[in-house]
């Protein structure tokens, strides 16, 4: 309630989300703020102070450049851009540009006889159920965009009656969103938390000797469902794992959780998937009481400064789920990802040390948009959402996948494929082998759906 | 499990000094001056980011920044004593609603200026040490750093307000401030000196927690809550009770999240609030006014 974030006060994008004004469309400044400011009728002192920002930034603001595109589509970005789960989505936006200036220096995208101009307009939801429905309002009805991308979880019921009533379709990085209820969400590109099982499939396929697990999670949307998930793994592969241990998002000291998870002297640390502001605290905490055992987790976000904070040695084989996209894995010829090692290049140039996990995520979902629409011949939101889900399968970043999820999220909105398992290895982040979900699903589903059943996090189950 | 009782010991040692720091602060405040200073957990943050910009950003030594941390946190105190709340002194609400508008204002400037990504802090140093020859038994030299500093500042207070004329004249502001005024004591520099006194000690707290912490700019938003909860247990007014309630709460809650879970410690640490409430409407060490 009390931490209000700068873009609120001052009326603009925070600074670290958007230097440049609203839009994100590679194109910069093309629309002019002083527009955008009268639709959401400021008082005059936010104007002024609102205008004195923008002519101090619009000495810094490029011309637009010529484009062949004779349309615009606008595509709203609605993550949490500032509090503690801003680490998966600032970094997002941060590649959407990218992929925006790329695709409209390149003449836009063409669909149907149109070629478009992609502009993205962003809002910061702070993961916040309230403020992601004010921005799903904002997006959809004063905006006009075609298309939604979301992190998902918490903030999700904020935009559900929003998305159905208006037929806008939105994506999410989470499908533990999805249900019968949601007709117009997709998970296209991330299936978290199902992919977690392939990191504890290879762990048990390579380190054997590796018998008990111990898991922890912040007690969120997105904690609990990759509760769910480790721990059905986990039995899948004979690994014994005790009770999870939560704790809540307000937690400054890591010291009494760790104390209490390595009580059981386990083999296994499951980070699952807290944030990276909780993954880095746990990890020196494990440092320093003292573990020996292999550390999981979804992500492992900036982890070059968990390295400084612990040792190369102590980090040496942590296992997760996002890799870096330098890595040479990423080149075989299954991947749908346009030139993923120059684009983490240009990322890394442009905002060093901001590479986390969704950093590829938003932009591999618009590749996804954009395979959908030019099938579809449209950028209306159904016909993108048929255009995408025709045939059953679509080409997710890691290869040929399908669309999948009935029998976990009531609805065949998740497209679900192979997944990387990465290691870090002397220091860096390495891609060990892609896995299966499907193939781990055939085989284990019904563990799956065990324990997410006893986590009430099966669609039927949520509120 | 002796071992992972002295290990849950030593980790509510170190919550309990934490705590202490700034729950201190937060009362003195509000005995001398009757300020519910909400904007205290941005006090604790800006001693942070002092570590930030001093030791991580210009890499000059740590407890530099600290020292840095502690004049220019407690400088800050004694501007906003006289720009925010002596101004209202006589109208505790609009001392409250000040403080809450500070609070958003070093927020955005803190965000603006550093971005609003958690910062990177290398720590000091990794060193541990196994406390009474056992393995399972350990201590963070960084931890050691926040337990000393805050037995160090707060035996300082107490003698400083026990032996000191300044010290007295606080206690007697605080008991009694007309009084105190008649027998010649400045309330304007009483309260400047426990302003900068109780700012200084969040800023300490927070530039000495920094590399253990999550440093952003919301990061006093977690603190004030624990904090105002602290006080209430030990009894507005009361510096004694606050660290009592300091140390009750960080015992309370270390060994719940240690032998239940963090979730259900932070509302145990809200029962507890409520038990003592109820028990004791003055709080732990609190005494009723008189009408």
């Amino acid at each position: 309630m009390l931490a209000v974030p700068v873009h609120r006060i001052l009326n603009r994008e925070p600074k670290d989300a958007c230097p440049d004004g609203v839009r994100d469309d590679g194109n910069q400044g093309e629309k002019p703020m002083s527009q955008n400011l009268h639709q959401r009728k400021i008082g005059r002192r936010t104007f002024l102070g609102a205008t004195v920002a923008g002519a101090a930034m619009a000495g810094g603001l490029a011309p637009a450049r010529l484009s062949a595109a004779n349309k615009t589509v606008k595509i709203g970005f609605l993550a949490p851009l500032t509090g503690p789960v801003s680490a998966w989505g600032l970094p997002g936006l941060y590649g959407c540009r990218i992929w925006a200036e790329q695709v409209n220096a390149a003449g836009g995208v063409r669909i149907g006889d149109d070629s478009y101009n992609v502009e993205f307009v962003s809002y910061d939801n702070e993961y916040a159920t309230d403020k992601a429905k004010v921005g799903a309002s904002q997006l959809v009805f004063d905006e006009g965009v075609k298309f939604i991308m979301m992190l998902g979880g918490d903030t999700w019921p904020g935009v559900q009656r929003i998305s159905n009533e208006s037929g806008m379709l939105v994506s999410t990085l989470l499908p533990s969103d999805l249900s019968p209820d949601t007709p117009n969400l997709i998970a296209p590109c991330e299936v978290h938390p199902i992919y977690n099982v392939t990191g504890v499939s290879w762990l048990a396929d390579n380190m054997p000797e590796l018998k008990t697990a111990v898991i922890c999670a912040q007690d969120d949307a997105l904690g609990r469902p990759s509760v769910a998930t480790y721990l059905a793994a986990f039995e899948a592969h004979g690994i014994q794992s005790e009770d999870p241990v939560f704790f809540s998002l307000e937690t400054t000291d890591f010291a009494p959780v760790m104390t209490k998870l390595l009580s059981s002297n386990p083999d296994i640390l499951c980070l699952d998937t807290a944030y990276a502001d909780f993954v880095h605290p746990l990890c020196e905490q494990a440092h320093q009481q003292g573990f020996k055992g292999k550390i999981i987790s979804c992500t492992a976000d900036y982890y070059e400064q968990i390295i400084e904070k612990t040792s190369k040695e102590f980090m040496e084989g942590f296992i997760f789920q996002f890799p870096d996209f330098d890595d040479p894995a990423l080149n075989e010829p299954q991947i749908n990802f346009a030139a993923p090692n120059e684009f983490y290049a240009e990322y890394i140039e442009r905002w060093p040390d901001q590479w986390s996990a969704v950093s590829w995520e938003y932009a591999s979902i618009m590749d996804l948009w954009v395979q959908g629409a030019q099938r579809a011949g449209s950028v209306e939101p159904q016909d993108v959402l048929a255009g995408m889900k025709q045939g059953g399968t679509g080409k997710h970043a890691f290869g040929e996948a399908s669309w999948w999820g009935k029998e976990l999220f009531g609805i065949d909105n998740a497209l679900v494929g192979n997944w990387p398992v990465v290691v870090i290895e002397n220091g860096k982040a390495v891609i060990k082998e892609y896995r299966s979900i499907p193939d781990w699903w055939s085989m284990h589903g019904n563990l799956l759906v065990k324990h997410f059943t006893e986590m009430g996090e099966m669609y039927h189950q949520r509120g | 499990m002796t071992e992972l009782l002295l290990q849950t010991c030593v980790n509510a040692v170190y919550a309990a000094s934490f705590m202490a720091l700034i729950a201190v602060g937060l009362m003195l405040i509000f005995g001398v001056m009757g300020v519910v200073n909400f904007a205290h957990g941005e006090l604790f943050m800006l001693g942070a980011y002092c570590v930030v910009f001093v030791y991580a950003d210009r890499e000059f030594p740590f407890f530099l920044a600290v020292m840095i941390g502690l004049v220019f946190v407690g400088g800050l105190g004694i501007l906003m004593e006289r720009a925010l709340f002596r101004p209202v002194r006589d109208n505790p609400l609009a001392g409250l609603i000040a403080s809450i508008g500070l609070l958003l204002m070093l927020q955005a400037a803190i965000a603006m200026g550093f971005g609003v990504r958690m910062e990177h802090l290398p720590p000091p140093s990794q060193a541990t040490f196994h406390l009474f020859g056992l393995d399972g038994v350990v201590v963070a030299l960084q931890r050691l750093y926040v337990i000393v500093g805050a037995g160090i500042v707060l035996v300082s207070l107490w003698l400083f307000l026990r032996r000191t004329r300044f010290g007295w004249a606080l206690r007697a502001c605080a008991q009694d401030p007309e009084a105190a005024a008649l027998q010649g004591i400045s309330i304007n520099g009483t309260a400047r000196l426990a302003m900068f006194i109780a700012a200084a000690m969040a800023g300490v707290a927070g530039a000495l927690a920094a590399p253990l912490v999550r440093t952003y700019p919301y990061m006093g938003h977690s603190v004030i809550v624990t904090a105002f909860i602290v006080t209430i247990v030990g009894g507005l007014g009361s510096l004694g009770g606050a660290v009592v309630a300091a140390i009750l709460y960080g015992f309370v809650h270390t060994f719940v999240t240690t032998f239940s879970d963090g979730v259900v410690a932070d509302i145990v640490g809200l029962l507890l609030m409520l038990f003592v409430l109820v028990l004791r409407p003055t709080g732990l060490l609190g005494v009723r006014e008189r009408d």
